[in-house]
Protein backbone atom coordinates (compact mmCIF):
# COMPACT_ATOMS: atom_id res chain seq x y z
CA UNK A 1 0.00 0.00 0.00
CA UNK A 2 1.48 3.63 -0.82
CA UNK A 3 0.41 6.89 -0.22
CA UNK A 4 1.33 9.54 -2.46
CA UNK A 5 1.04 13.20 -1.67
CA UNK A 6 1.39 15.93 -4.23
CA UNK A 7 1.62 19.51 -3.74
CA UNK A 8 1.12 22.12 -6.55
CA UNK A 9 0.71 25.86 -6.95
CA UNK A 10 2.16 28.47 -4.12
CA UNK A 11 3.36 31.28 -5.81
CA UNK A 12 6.43 29.45 -7.06
CA UNK A 13 3.68 27.17 -8.98
CA UNK A 14 6.44 24.26 -8.39
CA UNK A 15 4.61 20.77 -8.05
CA UNK A 16 6.32 18.26 -5.37
CA UNK A 17 5.72 14.89 -4.31
CA UNK A 18 6.45 12.88 -1.59
CA UNK A 19 5.45 8.59 -1.25
CA UNK A 20 5.51 6.25 1.40
CA UNK A 21 5.17 2.54 0.97
CA UNK A 22 3.11 1.46 3.89
CA UNK A 23 4.21 -2.04 4.10
CA UNK A 24 7.79 -0.93 4.35
CA UNK A 25 7.46 1.20 7.61
CA UNK A 26 8.63 0.23 11.01
CA UNK A 27 5.28 0.69 12.45
CA UNK A 28 3.26 -0.12 9.14
CA UNK A 29 0.42 -1.13 11.06
CA UNK A 30 0.13 2.50 12.55
CA UNK A 31 0.35 3.76 9.73
CA UNK A 32 -2.47 1.00 8.41
CA UNK A 33 -4.94 2.61 11.19
CA UNK A 34 -4.06 6.12 10.43
CA UNK A 35 -5.23 5.70 7.19
CA UNK A 36 -8.33 3.55 7.99
CA UNK A 37 -9.66 6.51 10.33
CA UNK A 38 -8.78 9.65 7.90
CA UNK A 39 -12.51 11.08 6.63
CA UNK A 40 -11.62 10.28 2.90
CA UNK A 41 -15.33 10.82 2.47
CA UNK A 42 -16.43 14.02 3.47
CA UNK A 43 -13.94 16.15 1.69
CA UNK A 44 -15.96 18.33 -0.48
CA UNK A 45 -14.85 21.30 -3.25
CA UNK A 46 -13.39 24.22 -2.58
CA UNK A 47 -13.20 27.57 -4.33
CA UNK A 48 -9.31 27.93 -5.99
CA UNK A 49 -7.25 30.70 -3.77
CA UNK A 50 -4.56 32.86 -5.17
CA UNK A 51 -1.11 31.20 -4.59
CA UNK A 52 -2.47 28.97 -1.99
CA UNK A 53 -1.43 25.31 -2.35
CA UNK A 54 -2.94 22.62 -3.83
CA UNK A 55 -2.81 18.83 -2.37
CA UNK A 56 -3.42 15.89 -3.82
CA UNK A 57 -3.97 12.49 -1.72
CA UNK A 58 -3.91 9.09 -3.10
CA UNK A 59 -3.91 6.21 -1.00
CA UNK A 60 -6.21 3.78 -3.20
CA UNK A 61 -8.93 3.42 -3.50
CA UNK A 62 -8.93 6.69 -1.94
CA UNK A 63 -8.09 9.92 -3.43
CA UNK A 64 -8.84 13.73 -2.11
CA UNK A 65 -8.05 16.93 -3.37
CA UNK A 66 -7.42 20.03 -0.25
CA UNK A 67 -6.93 23.19 -0.66
CA UNK A 68 -4.55 24.90 1.64
CA UNK A 69 -7.01 26.09 4.00
CA UNK A 70 -8.77 22.41 4.79
CA UNK A 71 -5.79 20.82 5.51
CA UNK A 72 -6.31 21.03 9.25
CA UNK A 73 -6.33 18.05 12.01
CA UNK A 74 -5.62 14.14 10.83
CA UNK A 75 -5.11 15.58 7.36
CA UNK A 76 -2.37 18.12 8.49
CA UNK A 77 -0.83 15.10 10.43
CA UNK A 78 -0.78 12.62 7.25
CA UNK A 79 0.81 15.22 5.13
CA UNK A 80 3.22 16.00 7.93
CA UNK A 81 4.03 12.22 8.57
CA UNK A 82 4.46 11.65 4.66
CA UNK A 83 6.71 14.37 4.30
CA UNK A 84 8.85 13.78 7.51
CA UNK A 85 9.77 9.89 5.58
CA UNK A 86 10.94 11.82 2.61
CA UNK A 87 13.45 14.22 4.29
CA UNK A 88 13.68 17.40 2.54
CA UNK A 89 10.85 20.18 1.86
CA UNK B 1 -24.35 54.84 -27.56
CA UNK B 2 -23.80 51.44 -25.94
CA UNK B 3 -19.95 50.44 -25.62
CA UNK B 4 -19.83 47.60 -28.17
CA UNK B 5 -20.87 50.12 -30.74
CA UNK B 6 -18.23 52.59 -29.19
CA UNK B 7 -16.04 49.93 -29.37
CA UNK B 8 -16.89 48.48 -33.32
CA UNK B 9 -16.42 52.27 -33.93
CA UNK B 10 -13.07 52.93 -32.23
CA UNK B 11 -11.55 49.84 -34.70
CA UNK B 12 -12.77 51.04 -37.97
CA UNK B 13 -9.85 51.84 -40.06
CA UNK B 14 -11.35 53.86 -43.14
CA UNK B 15 -10.31 57.19 -43.43
CA UNK B 16 -13.48 58.65 -44.21
CA UNK B 17 -14.98 57.51 -40.26
CA UNK B 18 -11.87 58.74 -39.21
CA UNK B 19 -13.18 61.64 -37.19
CA UNK B 20 -16.08 59.49 -36.00
CA UNK B 21 -13.39 56.57 -35.05
CA UNK B 22 -11.23 59.63 -32.60
CA UNK B 23 -14.47 60.29 -30.96
CA UNK B 24 -15.43 56.66 -30.27
CA UNK B 25 -11.85 56.27 -28.77
CA UNK B 26 -12.23 59.39 -26.71
CA UNK B 27 -15.21 58.45 -25.73
CA UNK B 28 -13.91 54.91 -24.33
CA UNK B 29 -11.02 56.77 -22.25
CA UNK B 30 -13.59 59.60 -20.84
CA UNK B 31 -16.25 57.04 -19.89
CA UNK B 32 -13.95 54.44 -18.51
CA UNK B 33 -14.59 54.65 -14.70
CA UNK B 34 -18.56 54.11 -15.67
CA UNK B 35 -17.95 51.37 -17.86
CA UNK B 36 -15.56 49.88 -15.06
CA UNK B 37 -18.31 50.34 -12.41
CA UNK B 38 -20.90 49.17 -14.66
CA UNK B 39 -18.22 45.84 -15.08
CA UNK B 40 -17.86 45.52 -11.75
CA UNK B 41 -21.97 45.53 -10.88
CA UNK B 42 -21.80 42.82 -13.32
CA UNK B 43 -19.61 40.39 -12.58
CA UNK B 44 -18.47 38.68 -9.39
CA UNK B 45 -15.80 41.52 -8.62
CA UNK B 46 -15.75 42.84 -4.90
CA UNK B 47 -17.18 46.26 -4.85
CA UNK B 48 -14.58 49.42 -3.55
CA UNK B 49 -14.45 49.12 0.64
CA UNK B 50 -14.97 52.84 2.01
CA UNK B 51 -12.14 54.40 4.35
CA UNK B 52 -11.78 57.39 5.98
CA UNK B 53 -13.21 60.80 4.88
CA UNK B 54 -10.67 63.12 4.18
CA UNK B 55 -8.12 60.93 2.95
CA UNK B 56 -5.66 62.25 0.01
CA UNK B 57 -6.41 60.81 -2.85
CA UNK B 58 -3.28 58.41 -4.00
CA UNK B 59 -2.15 58.20 -0.20
CA UNK B 60 -0.98 54.82 1.03
CA UNK B 61 -1.73 53.70 4.30
CA UNK B 62 0.52 50.71 4.95
CA UNK B 63 0.21 48.24 8.29
CA UNK B 64 2.71 45.63 8.68
CA UNK B 65 1.86 42.83 11.01
CA UNK B 66 4.13 39.78 12.11
CA UNK B 67 2.34 36.43 12.34
CA UNK B 68 5.60 34.79 14.76
CA UNK B 69 5.84 32.21 12.76
CA UNK B 70 2.49 30.51 13.32
CA UNK B 71 -0.44 30.46 11.07
CA UNK B 72 -3.05 32.87 12.52
CA UNK B 73 -3.69 35.97 10.01
CA UNK B 74 -3.24 39.24 11.00
CA UNK B 75 -0.65 38.20 13.78
CA UNK B 76 1.03 41.22 15.99
CA UNK B 77 1.20 44.97 14.24
CA UNK B 78 4.80 45.99 14.26
CA UNK B 79 4.80 49.01 11.62
CA UNK B 80 1.93 51.55 10.55
CA UNK B 81 2.29 54.11 7.96
CA UNK B 82 5.15 57.03 8.54
CA UNK B 83 6.78 55.14 11.40
CA UNK B 84 10.48 54.34 10.90
CA UNK B 85 12.37 51.21 9.97
CA UNK B 86 12.42 48.50 11.84
CA UNK B 87 15.40 46.01 12.55
CA UNK B 88 13.41 43.06 10.64
CA UNK B 89 14.45 43.37 7.10
CA UNK B 90 11.57 41.72 6.00
CA UNK B 91 8.74 44.21 7.66
CA UNK B 92 10.98 46.80 6.02
CA UNK B 93 10.72 44.92 2.38
CA UNK B 94 6.84 44.44 3.15
CA UNK B 95 6.20 48.26 3.67
CA UNK B 96 8.72 49.54 1.21
CA UNK B 97 7.24 46.74 -1.64
CA UNK B 98 3.94 47.99 -0.96
CA UNK B 99 4.74 51.66 -1.28
CA UNK B 100 6.71 50.85 -4.57
CA UNK B 101 3.68 49.06 -5.82
CA UNK B 102 0.79 51.98 -4.97
CA UNK B 103 3.67 54.40 -6.50
CA UNK B 104 3.29 52.64 -9.91
CA UNK B 105 -0.54 52.13 -9.72
CA UNK B 106 -1.29 55.36 -8.71
CA UNK B 107 0.85 57.72 -10.33
CA UNK B 108 0.99 55.79 -13.47
CA UNK B 109 -2.44 54.40 -14.10
CA UNK B 110 -4.48 56.41 -11.34
CA UNK B 111 -5.61 53.26 -9.82
CA UNK B 112 -5.75 54.47 -5.88
CA UNK B 113 -5.02 51.16 -3.93
CA UNK B 114 -6.43 47.57 -4.40
CA UNK B 115 -10.04 48.59 -4.84
CA UNK B 116 -9.62 51.86 -6.20
CA UNK B 117 -11.08 53.61 -3.76
CA UNK B 118 -7.63 54.05 -1.27
CA UNK B 119 -7.86 50.24 0.44
CA UNK B 120 -5.15 50.76 3.53
CA UNK B 121 -2.41 48.05 2.49
CA UNK B 122 -2.18 45.20 4.95
CA UNK B 123 0.83 42.84 4.85
CA UNK B 124 1.90 40.04 7.05
CA UNK B 125 5.37 38.79 7.67
CA UNK B 126 6.86 35.56 9.32
CA UNK B 127 3.70 33.55 8.50
CA UNK B 128 4.62 29.87 9.75
CA UNK B 129 7.43 27.72 10.31
CA UNK B 130 9.65 27.84 7.12
CA UNK B 131 6.82 28.18 4.84
CA UNK B 132 7.66 28.88 1.32
CA UNK B 133 5.00 30.82 0.10
CA UNK B 134 3.63 33.96 -0.45
CA UNK B 135 -0.48 34.74 -0.85
CA UNK B 136 -3.36 37.25 -0.95
CA UNK B 137 -5.89 36.36 1.04
CA UNK B 138 -8.56 38.65 -0.46
CA UNK B 139 -7.66 41.01 2.68
CA UNK B 140 -4.06 41.24 2.95
CA UNK B 141 -0.48 39.74 1.38
CA UNK B 142 1.27 37.09 3.73
CA UNK B 143 4.42 36.20 3.49
CA UNK B 144 6.51 33.36 4.56
CA UNK B 145 10.59 32.99 5.95
CA UNK B 146 11.39 29.90 3.16
CA UNK B 147 12.60 27.03 4.85
CA UNK B 148 16.24 28.21 4.61
CA UNK B 149 17.45 25.25 2.04
CA UNK B 150 15.55 26.18 -0.96
CA UNK B 151 13.58 29.00 -0.64
CA UNK B 152 14.70 32.33 1.56
CA UNK B 153 12.25 34.99 2.84
CA UNK B 154 9.51 35.91 0.10
CA UNK B 155 9.60 39.82 0.85
CA UNK B 156 13.11 39.44 -0.89
CA UNK B 157 11.43 40.19 -4.30
CA UNK B 158 10.01 43.22 -5.24
CA UNK B 159 7.99 41.30 -7.81
CA UNK B 160 6.44 38.54 -5.78
CA UNK B 161 5.39 41.65 -3.45
CA UNK B 162 3.77 43.68 -6.04
CA UNK B 163 2.42 39.88 -7.61
CA UNK B 164 0.43 39.62 -4.45
CA UNK B 165 -1.17 42.66 -4.26
CA UNK B 166 -2.58 42.53 -8.30
CA UNK B 167 -4.15 39.43 -7.42
CA UNK B 168 -5.59 42.10 -5.22
CA UNK B 169 -6.86 44.56 -8.12
CA UNK B 170 -7.94 41.44 -9.84
CA UNK B 171 -10.42 40.48 -7.42
CA UNK B 172 -11.54 43.94 -7.07
CA UNK B 173 -12.03 44.44 -11.29
CA UNK B 174 -12.11 41.68 -13.64
CA UNK B 175 -12.67 38.93 -11.21
CA UNK B 176 -11.04 36.25 -13.06
CA UNK B 177 -11.94 33.01 -11.72
CA UNK B 178 -8.93 31.37 -10.27
CA UNK B 179 -8.61 28.05 -12.83
CA UNK B 180 -8.38 26.77 -15.97
CA UNK B 181 -7.58 29.61 -18.35
CA UNK B 182 -8.98 32.37 -16.74
CA UNK B 183 -7.16 31.79 -13.59
CA UNK B 184 -3.46 31.48 -15.95
CA UNK B 185 -4.88 35.14 -16.91
CA UNK B 186 -5.14 35.68 -13.38
CA UNK B 187 -1.71 34.83 -12.42
CA UNK B 188 -0.15 36.36 -15.93
CA UNK B 189 -1.71 39.64 -14.74
CA UNK B 190 0.58 39.35 -11.24
CA UNK B 191 3.45 38.57 -12.77
CA UNK B 192 3.09 41.05 -15.44
CA UNK B 193 2.64 43.97 -12.65
CA UNK B 194 5.03 42.49 -10.67
CA UNK B 195 7.40 43.00 -13.36
CA UNK B 196 6.56 46.40 -13.99
CA UNK B 197 6.13 47.45 -10.53
CA UNK B 198 9.88 46.92 -10.26
CA UNK B 199 11.05 47.78 -13.53
CA UNK B 200 9.57 51.47 -12.51
CA UNK B 201 10.88 51.13 -9.23
CA UNK B 202 14.49 50.77 -10.94
CA UNK B 203 13.77 52.89 -13.54
CA UNK B 204 14.69 49.92 -15.85
CA UNK B 205 13.36 50.30 -19.59
CA UNK B 206 11.76 46.75 -21.51
CA UNK B 207 15.27 46.13 -22.65
CA UNK B 208 17.31 46.43 -19.88
CA UNK B 209 14.88 44.79 -17.13
CA UNK B 210 15.52 41.16 -16.36
CA UNK B 211 11.41 40.24 -16.75
CA UNK B 212 11.83 37.63 -13.75
CA UNK B 213 9.68 37.09 -11.02
CA UNK B 214 10.99 36.54 -8.00
CA UNK B 215 14.92 36.62 -8.52
CA UNK B 216 16.62 36.08 -5.36
CA UNK B 217 14.35 33.94 -3.54
CA UNK B 218 16.34 30.66 -4.28
CA UNK B 219 19.00 29.94 -2.10
CA UNK B 220 22.34 29.78 -3.83
CA UNK B 221 22.19 25.74 -3.17
CA UNK B 222 19.36 25.88 -6.19
CA UNK B 223 19.93 26.00 -9.74
CA UNK B 224 17.79 28.60 -10.95
CA UNK B 225 17.24 32.66 -11.27
CA UNK B 226 14.13 32.72 -10.36
CA UNK B 227 10.09 31.55 -10.25
CA UNK B 228 9.45 32.40 -13.85
CA UNK B 229 11.00 34.42 -16.59
CA UNK B 230 8.57 36.06 -18.88
CA UNK B 231 11.16 36.60 -21.89
CA UNK B 232 11.91 33.00 -21.59
CA UNK B 233 8.94 31.08 -20.11
CA UNK B 234 10.51 27.37 -19.01
CA UNK B 235 13.55 28.68 -18.60
CA UNK B 236 13.91 30.28 -14.61
CA UNK B 237 15.37 27.09 -12.86
CA UNK B 238 16.76 24.07 -13.84
CA UNK B 239 17.15 22.22 -10.63
CA UNK B 240 17.75 18.35 -9.33
CA UNK B 241 15.26 18.90 -6.25
CA UNK B 242 12.86 20.95 -7.99
CA UNK B 243 12.92 19.91 -11.83
CA UNK B 244 12.98 21.95 -14.65
CA UNK B 245 10.48 24.72 -14.91
CA UNK B 246 7.53 23.45 -16.42
CA UNK B 247 5.86 27.38 -17.80
CA UNK B 248 5.16 26.70 -21.90
CA UNK B 249 5.67 29.88 -23.97
CA UNK B 250 3.02 28.82 -26.96
CA UNK B 251 -0.25 27.17 -27.03
CA UNK B 252 1.47 24.17 -28.37
CA UNK B 253 2.82 23.71 -25.12
CA UNK B 254 -0.59 24.07 -23.39
CA UNK B 255 -0.40 21.93 -20.17
CA UNK B 256 -3.96 19.96 -19.47
CA UNK B 257 -3.42 18.98 -15.96
CA UNK B 258 -5.75 19.53 -12.49
CA UNK B 259 -2.92 20.38 -10.43
CA UNK B 260 -2.49 23.63 -9.84
CA UNK B 261 -6.10 24.34 -10.63
CA UNK B 262 -5.80 23.72 -13.82
CA UNK B 263 -1.89 24.52 -14.28
CA UNK B 264 -2.56 28.44 -13.64
CA UNK B 265 1.15 28.55 -12.49
CA UNK B 266 2.30 26.87 -15.78
CA UNK B 267 0.37 28.15 -18.58
CA UNK B 268 0.00 31.80 -17.63
CA UNK B 269 3.65 31.72 -19.53
CA UNK B 270 2.27 32.06 -22.80
CA UNK B 271 0.30 35.57 -21.85
CA UNK B 272 3.59 36.31 -19.81
CA UNK B 273 5.48 35.79 -23.31
CA UNK B 274 3.01 37.37 -24.78
CA UNK B 275 2.98 40.74 -22.72
CA UNK B 276 6.91 40.68 -22.96
CA UNK B 277 7.02 40.92 -26.65
CA UNK B 278 4.21 43.44 -26.84
CA UNK B 279 6.34 45.70 -23.92
CA UNK B 280 10.06 44.88 -26.42
CA UNK B 281 8.61 45.74 -29.78
CA UNK B 282 7.29 48.79 -28.47
CA UNK B 283 10.49 49.75 -26.55
CA UNK B 284 11.35 52.23 -23.90
CA UNK B 285 9.55 51.85 -20.41
CA UNK B 286 6.99 48.94 -20.47
CA UNK B 287 4.88 50.67 -17.97
CA UNK B 288 4.20 53.33 -20.20
CA UNK B 289 2.15 51.82 -23.40
CA UNK B 290 2.37 47.97 -23.23
CA UNK B 291 1.74 48.28 -19.73
CA UNK B 292 -1.37 50.75 -20.53
CA UNK B 293 -2.97 48.84 -22.70
CA UNK B 294 -2.87 45.84 -19.95
CA UNK B 295 -4.06 47.59 -17.14
CA UNK B 296 -7.13 49.08 -19.30
CA UNK B 297 -7.82 45.73 -20.41
CA UNK B 298 -8.21 44.83 -16.63
CA UNK B 299 -10.07 47.36 -15.45
CA UNK B 300 -11.93 48.21 -18.23
CA UNK B 301 -14.62 46.49 -17.98
CA UNK B 302 -13.73 43.71 -21.40
CA UNK B 303 -13.30 40.92 -19.17
CA UNK B 304 -15.49 38.29 -16.94
CA UNK B 305 -15.20 35.36 -14.76
CA UNK B 306 -13.70 32.82 -17.34
CA UNK B 307 -12.52 35.03 -20.20
CA UNK B 308 -10.23 32.47 -21.60
CA UNK B 309 -6.93 33.55 -23.67
CA UNK B 310 -8.72 34.11 -27.01
CA UNK B 311 -11.01 36.15 -25.17
CA UNK B 312 -8.17 38.07 -23.17
CA UNK B 313 -6.36 38.87 -26.48
CA UNK B 314 -9.00 40.05 -27.99
CA UNK B 315 -10.13 42.73 -25.49
CA UNK B 316 -6.15 43.52 -25.42
CA UNK B 317 -7.07 44.30 -29.18
CA UNK B 318 -9.88 46.33 -28.40
CA UNK B 319 -7.79 48.64 -25.20
CA UNK B 320 -5.01 49.17 -27.80
CA UNK B 321 -7.19 50.35 -30.40
CA UNK B 322 -9.57 52.67 -27.91
CA UNK B 323 -5.86 54.10 -26.60
CA UNK B 324 -4.03 54.32 -29.81
CA UNK B 325 -5.68 53.60 -33.24
CA UNK B 326 -6.69 50.60 -35.09
CA UNK B 327 -3.63 49.71 -37.40
CA UNK B 328 -1.43 52.08 -34.59
CA UNK B 329 1.90 50.56 -33.66
CA UNK B 330 0.52 49.63 -30.13
CA UNK B 331 -1.99 47.48 -32.05
CA UNK B 332 0.06 46.00 -34.41
CA UNK B 333 2.63 45.15 -31.47
CA UNK B 334 -0.26 43.60 -29.46
CA UNK B 335 -2.03 41.38 -32.64
CA UNK B 336 2.25 40.23 -33.59
CA UNK B 337 2.62 39.11 -30.04
CA UNK B 338 -0.46 37.07 -29.61
CA UNK B 339 0.30 35.29 -32.80
CA UNK B 340 3.84 34.69 -32.08
CA UNK B 341 2.72 32.60 -28.69
CA UNK B 342 0.31 30.80 -30.78
CA UNK B 343 -3.51 32.82 -29.35
CA UNK B 344 -5.91 33.27 -31.92
CA UNK B 345 -6.79 36.74 -30.99
CA UNK B 346 -9.80 36.61 -33.67
CA UNK B 347 -10.97 33.51 -32.16
CA UNK B 348 -14.17 33.18 -30.65
CA UNK B 349 -13.01 33.67 -27.25
CA UNK B 350 -15.29 35.15 -24.15
CA UNK B 351 -15.25 38.43 -23.50
CA UNK B 352 -17.72 40.85 -21.41
CA UNK B 353 -20.46 42.33 -24.28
Amino acid sequence: MKVIVSRSGGTAGIRLTWEVRVDEQVDALNWADFLGSLPWNDVTDSEPLPDRYLYRIRCAPHEVVLAEPEVNGPWRDLIDRVQAANGRM
Amino acid sequence: MPPYLLLRLAQVDDPRFAVAAEAARTSLLRDQPVREHRALLSTTARPPVHVAAGRLAGSVDRSIYDAGALTRLPGRRVRTEGTPELTDVAVNEAYDGLGQTQALFWTVFGRDSIDGSGLPLDATVHYGHEYDNAFWDGERMVFGDGDGQVFTRFTVSLSVIAHELTHGITEFTAGLAYEAQSGALNESLSDVFGCLVEQHARGQSAVDASWLIGEGLFTDQVQGLALRSLRAPGSAYNDDVLGTDPQPDHMSGFVDTEDDNGGVHLNSGIPNRAFYLTATALGGNAWERAGRIWFDTLTGGLLHRHTDFAGFARATLTSAAARYGTGSAEWTAVQSSWNRVGVDSAAGGNIAA
